[in-house]
Order: structure tokens, then sequence, then C-alpha cells
């Protein structure tokens, strides 16, 4: 058995890791957001074990709702991007939608108009989606895809440890 | 047609269309959950008996998706028609809901509660719950805030509903010229057809609020 002092020692590693987890993810979303630049970025991942999706990270969000929603798998602009495994783009919410309004629950929280996500790989699987947003109408061209893209794959490299240090 | 005809055809649409979705909610609930369910077994019964470990995985793979499905029916008939409504009371149904509504659209209500709860019919139950899910999506849709307040106060011979939210709020003579109102005008249909009423005001800047009130004297029933 481990001792009670060796015991503490990991948790408290255990629990900087995820801190530090959780400022890379942070960052990425911060950069993302400065770079493109977009009103709104986010991370929205499956729970581990479990299909339902939320939101732990994101950047230039305009309220703490992100922090309460939960989407179902296939649901939203995250849910179907997870689904599908394939992006998604928005142009005018809440005009151009398959399906109500209120199946986009991170659009409203957040007044986004133009959005588009790419889903997020891990081993092989989609386990979540890089989104950004704007609040205005915006028209996506090569340069937004390929940013996006980019981070996309930096945030992959980091959902190891997400999973295994959940 | 005259008002009276008018009323009676737009209560006897609401109506028929609630029966009609109670009916696919519980053929969802019962029929299709229920062989979703039996194949389920089946196929975990099948995979103990399977050597080959690439089919064994693949038949895995198939009862996750089963399970999976199970679990979209089942929400989807809760979404459908709230079957708690009768067996554990309006209260209880709602309160279920807005924890559903919460963790949909991240808003917080806070609920409040005085006197004792009466019992109510289900057409009535119905209509209030409708009426209070209206409410409270036009929340999450337009008023731009991340808090809002549903009180009860169950007397003796009254139900009344307080929904509000200190929101962006809007111009309501604007809403209705503009024939922005729809939900709201339903609800209001729904409330009186079930002898009660709805009443909603709101200022740009200050919010919104909308009573919903309902006699639950045991002859209204
Ligand atoms: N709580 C609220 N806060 C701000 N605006 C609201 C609220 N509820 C309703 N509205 C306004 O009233 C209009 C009419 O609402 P409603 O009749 O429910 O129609 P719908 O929800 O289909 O748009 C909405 O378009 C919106 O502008
Ligand atoms: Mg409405």
């Amino acid at each position: 058995m481990l001792s009670r002092k060796v015991c503490l020692v990991m948790e408290f590693e255990q629990s900087s890791k995820a801190e530090e987890l959780t400022d890379l993810l942070l960052l990425e979303c911060d950069q993302l957001k400065e770079n493109m630049p977009c009103d709104f970025s986010g991370i929205a991942l499956q729970k581990y074990g479990e299909m339902d999706v939320v939101w732990p990270y994101v950047s230039g969000n305009r309220n703490e709702k992100y922090k309460y929603i939960t989407v179902r798998y296939g649901k939203g602009i995250a849910g179907k991007v997870i689904s599908s495994g394939s992006s998604m783009t928005i142009a005018s919410f809440p005009n151009d939608i398959i399906g109500k309004s209120t199946e986009y629950p991170i659009m409203l929280a957040e007044k986004i108009i133009s959005a588009y996500a790419c889903p997020l790989i891990w081993k092989g699987v989609p386990k979540g989606a890089l989104l950004i947003g704007f609040r205005d109408p915006h028209t996506f061209n090569q340069d937004n895809y390929q940013k996006v893209k980019q981070t996309a794959e930096k945030v992959e490299s980091l959902l190891a440890s997400y999973y295994f240090g959940n | 047609m005259e008002l009276r005809e008018m009323n009676h055809a737009s209560t006897y649409i609401i109506q028929s269309q609630e029966e009609e979705i109670k009916r696919i909610a519980l053929e969802l609930h019962e029929g299709i959950s229920q062989n979703l369910y039996s194949v389920s077994t089946g196929l975990e019964f099948i995979q103990s008996g399977i050597e080959h470990p690439d089919l064994q995985a693949y038949t895995k793979e198939l009862s996750e998706i089963v399970n999976r499905t199970i679990k979209e029916v089942r929400l989807l008939s809760v979404e459908l028609y709230p079957s708690t409504l009768m067996t554990l009371g309006l209260s209880s149904a709602l309160k279920s809901y807005i924890k559903l509504f919460t963790s949909t659209f991240g808003v917080k209500i806070n609920v409040e509660s005085s006197g004792e709860e009466q019992k109510i019919s289900e057409s009535k139950g119905l209509a209030v719950f409708r009426s209070c899910q209206e409410a409270l999506i036009n929340i999450a849709k337009y008023a731009d805030t991340s808090e809002a307040n549903l009180s009860f106060k169950w007397e003796e011979n009254l139900l009344e509903i307080v929904i509000d939210d200190i929101g962006i709020g809007f111009n309501v003579q604007e809403a209705i010229d503009n024939n922005l109102f729809k939900g709201i005008a339903a609800m209001k249909q729904r409330m009186t057809t079930a002898g009660g009423n709805c009443y909603l005001s709101s200022s740009i800047g200050k919010g919104t609020k909308v009573t919903i009130v309902l006699p639950t004297e045991i002859g209204g029933m």
C-alpha cells in the first residue's frame, strides 16, 4: 500500500497536471480567436466513457452558460460534427439551420450568427469539435479553415491527457 | 365563422394534436423501446456464445448502438409528452423539465413554491406545463440572461405561476403588430381553453414576466 504522504503527492501532481492541461487548451482557444480574428472559440468534448458532449474550454464567452450546457450526441453543431465526423458551417443563424434554433444551445447562448466547427479525432474516432463563431454575418475563407485545422491538430495531441487525466 | 366557433375549432385542434403527440410518445416508450430492449438482451446472449473475436467485437458494437438508441427513444418520448405529469404531479413534472432545460440551455431557473399542491386534471396540467415550457424556451431564445425565476403559488382554488426574467425585454405592441406573437398567443389560447388565463408584460431593458393562472376547484376539473 502507498503511504498517505505519497498519495497526497500523487493527488497534487494529478491536479496540477489537470490545471496545466486546462491552461494549454484555453491558450489554444485564445490564440485561435486572436489569430482569426473571431468573437468566440470553443472546444466541445464527449465526456469520458459517455455519449454526452460538454464545452469545457472556451474563449470570448459573454456569459457562463456554456458551463452548464450538455449536448446530446447528434444534437447541435458539436453533436452533429461528432456523430458525422465531418465539419459543419452555419452561415447565418438561425436562418439556414437543420431543425429548430433550440437544438443549437451554444449559438443561442453566445449570440453567434456565423460558425464553423471541425471534428477532433482521438484514436481514429471523432470525440469532440473545435468551433469558431462570429456575432456578425461572416463569410468563411480558406485561411479560416486552415487556421482551425492547425489548432485542431494541436488540441488532438492533448486529448490523451484529457481522457486519462480525468 | 363566429368568434365562438373559431375558439371551438382551435380548442379542437389543440386537443387532437395533444392526443396524437401523446399516442406517439407512448408508442415510442411502450412499443418501440420494449422491442429494442428484447433485441439488446438477445444480442448480449449471442455475444456470450460467439468465439470468433471479430464477430464478438461486432456484436458488442451492435449492442452498444441498440442501447444508445433505447436511451434516445426514451429521451424523445419524454420530450414529446411528460408522462410524470399524472404519476408525480405538475410540480415534479415541471421541476424535472427545468433540470433538463438548464442542462440544455445553460440558463438557471430559481424555483419557489408556496401552498399545498392541488390535484388537477391531465388536460389542465398539460396546458400549464406547455405554457411554462413556451415561456422558458422564450427566455433561452430571446431574453439574453443567465438566470430566471419560476414561482408556484397554490391557493385553495387557484394556481398561479409567475415566470420572470431580468433580460433584455421587448416591445409587446410591436411584436403583435409584426405578427411575431404566435407562441405567446397559442399559450394564451391554451390557458383560456383550460379555464384559466395567461398574461404577459415586458419592458425593454427591464425584462419579461409571464403569469399563468388556473382555477383548481374540483368542479372545474
Ligand atoms: N422572455 C423574453 N425576452 C425577450 N423577448 C421575448 C421574450 N419572450 C418573447 N419575446 C419576444 O416576443 C416575440 C414573440 O414570442 P413568441 O410568440 O413566443 O414567438 P416565437 O418564440 O415563435 O418567436 C419573440 O420573437 C421575441 O422577440
Ligand atoms: Mg416562443
